[in-house]
């Protein structure tokens, strides 16, 4: 009786523990964690567009890095918001294939504009679902900017999700960009997918 | 008859302002068509949208646009070519300086006792040791700039950012904040003085100069909009929101924030 109950028991419990344990690992990356890799990855993004070699070398580079340290594939998810239940999974593929490109054409244009660029990590506040890193980035020539940097702990590493600037969310405006070309092509997801390849070959063009 | 010409700017400022207005009554015609309520999740979204008025908006945009192109950004370049980043912080501190009294009042009618303190001591230190308002040595001593305005008083009695609206010249707005564009006209400390000639000629020349520094400050980021938007009337759409949230939020950490510590210490640290 007493085994019957002990087992009817841990089976109960062992969904909860599961959850004590995702839990757990939730919390494992703490604000200092999230600094240091922001401060990390920051080095990495100053040293590649400071340094030298070409544009496109410099491009690829970034590339690379954009897809180490930002959670692209989620964000895409979050900027597709309600639509991904309305996208076929083809469509839905095919989103998160623009989605990528179109996130490395958006960097690249960045390059040239923050030649000289300097950063410091100036704190960190946990948030619900993680830490939003704040720092000061310096461009010659410019007043400096505050960004912060929304950090979770995807896949066992930390990700970034969001920027956040002057109190705005780059997901946000880029989700509400999005759902305006749906809306205004009467709910059409096809739509934002022939805008998203149209603005692809636009900014190929404009850097050639 | 100064006090008449500076009357009679005024008065010709209010005829362009209700000729504004009712441009915005013609443009009521040009209102987009709302979903039908059956269709839930659209019609929801419409309504969260709350820009009834978009196509005359987008018209207004469009327009602003082209002044823009022609007119403002040729002219923030050219600023920008001839003065350094110190220079541009200086005119920035300046304007923002002008604009403090109208803030300290907004904080007082907002019921943010420390903004309201945090912001009259910026304008004594700043107009005294910070020569005028060209420096701004209030920050290194811990009174942080907050920035107010009427909409945002408005916003903290309750009263509803109400539908969106994109004004010419003017910009991104709404029903609630379009009572700035009035209220920051009068509410400098220039008003107080006796009108003059030379009163109402620094006032052109500051308003201008404020106009283009501000321009020439976004303008790596208007370009960037542009170039990277699918819809950048959307954009600025959302970030215009976002970004008056923000400002309501702010308000009331740094209030708060001066009660339980130093003034000016940052968010995160609380």
């Amino acid at each position: 009786m007493h085994f019957r109950r002990f087992i009817l028991g841990a089976a109960l419990a062992a969904p909860m523990l599961g959850m004590i344990a995702t839990a757990a690992q939730a919390q494992a990356m703490t604000a200092d964690d999230a600094k240091a890799f922001i401060d990390q990855s920051g080095q990495q993004l100053v040293t590649i567009v400071n340094g030298g070699g070409s544009p496109t070398d410099k491009a690829t580079q970034l590339r690379t890095l954009v897809n180490q340290i930002v959670a692209v594939d989620q964000v895409g998810d979050y900027v597709l918001g309600r639509y991904i239940n309305v996208a076929t999974p083809a469509q839905h593929d095919k989103f998160q294939q623009l989605f990528h490109q179109l996130l490395s054409y958006n960097i690249t244009y960045q390059i040239k504009a923050y030649q000289g660029v300097s950063f410091v990590v100036t704190g960190a506040t946990p948030q619900a679902d993680g830490v939003l890193v704040d720092t000061t980035i310096t461009t010659p020539g410019k007043a400096p900017a505050d960004v912060g940097w929304d950090v979770e702990e995807i896949g066992g590493k930390p990700q970034i999700v969001d920027v956040i600037v002057a109190g705005t969310s780059m997901r946000i405006t880029t989700r509400n960009d999005y759902a305006s070309v749906v809306t205004d092509n009467g709910g059409s997801v096809s739509a934002l997918l022939t805008a998203m390849q149209n603005q692809i070959d636009k900014a190929a063009s404009a850097q050639q | 008859m100064q006090v008449k010409y500076v009357k009679g700017f005024k008065r010709r400022l209010e005829q362009a302002l209700g000729l504004g207005a009712s441009l915005l009554a013609i443009g009521l015609s040009g209102c987009a068509t709302p979903p039908p309520k059956s269709d839930t999740a659209n019609y929801q979204a419409y309504q969260q949208l709350n820009d009834p008025l978009e196509p005359t908006n987008r018209a207004f945009f469009r327009f602003n646009n082209t002044l823009d192109r022609y007119a403002m950004k040729p002219v923030a370049k050219g600023y920008v070519a001839v003065t350094t980043q110190p220079i541009r912080n200086h005119v920035g501190y300046f304007a923002s300086n002008i604009n403090e009294p109208a803030r300290t009042i907004n904080f007082m009618a907002e019921g943010m006792p420390t903004d309201a303190g945090t912001s009259f001591m910026r304008f004594l230190i700043n107009s005294t040791i910070g020569i005028g308002g060209i420096f701004d040595p209030a920050s290194a001593l811990g009174y942080k700039e907050t920035d107010t305005d009427l909409g945002l008083t408005l916003a903290m009695w309750g009263v509803p950012p109400g539908p969106y609206l994109y004004l010419p010249v003017f910009g991104p707005s709404g029903v609630r904040d379009a009572s700035n564009i009035p209220a920051e006209l009068y509410g400098t400390p220039m008003e107080l003085a006796p009108a003059s000639t030379a009163l109402d000629d620094f006032g052109y020349a500051e308003g201008g100069l404020h106009l283009i520094n501000t321009r020439a400050g976004l303008l790596d980021t208007i370009d960037q909009i542009n170039a990277t938007a699918l819809d950048p009337y959307a954009t600025f759409r959302s970030l215009y929101r976002q970004s008056r949230d923000s400002q309501i939020q702010l308000i009331k950490q740094h209030d708060l924030q001066g009660a339980n510590g130093a003034p000016g210490t940052p968010y995160y640290v609380h």
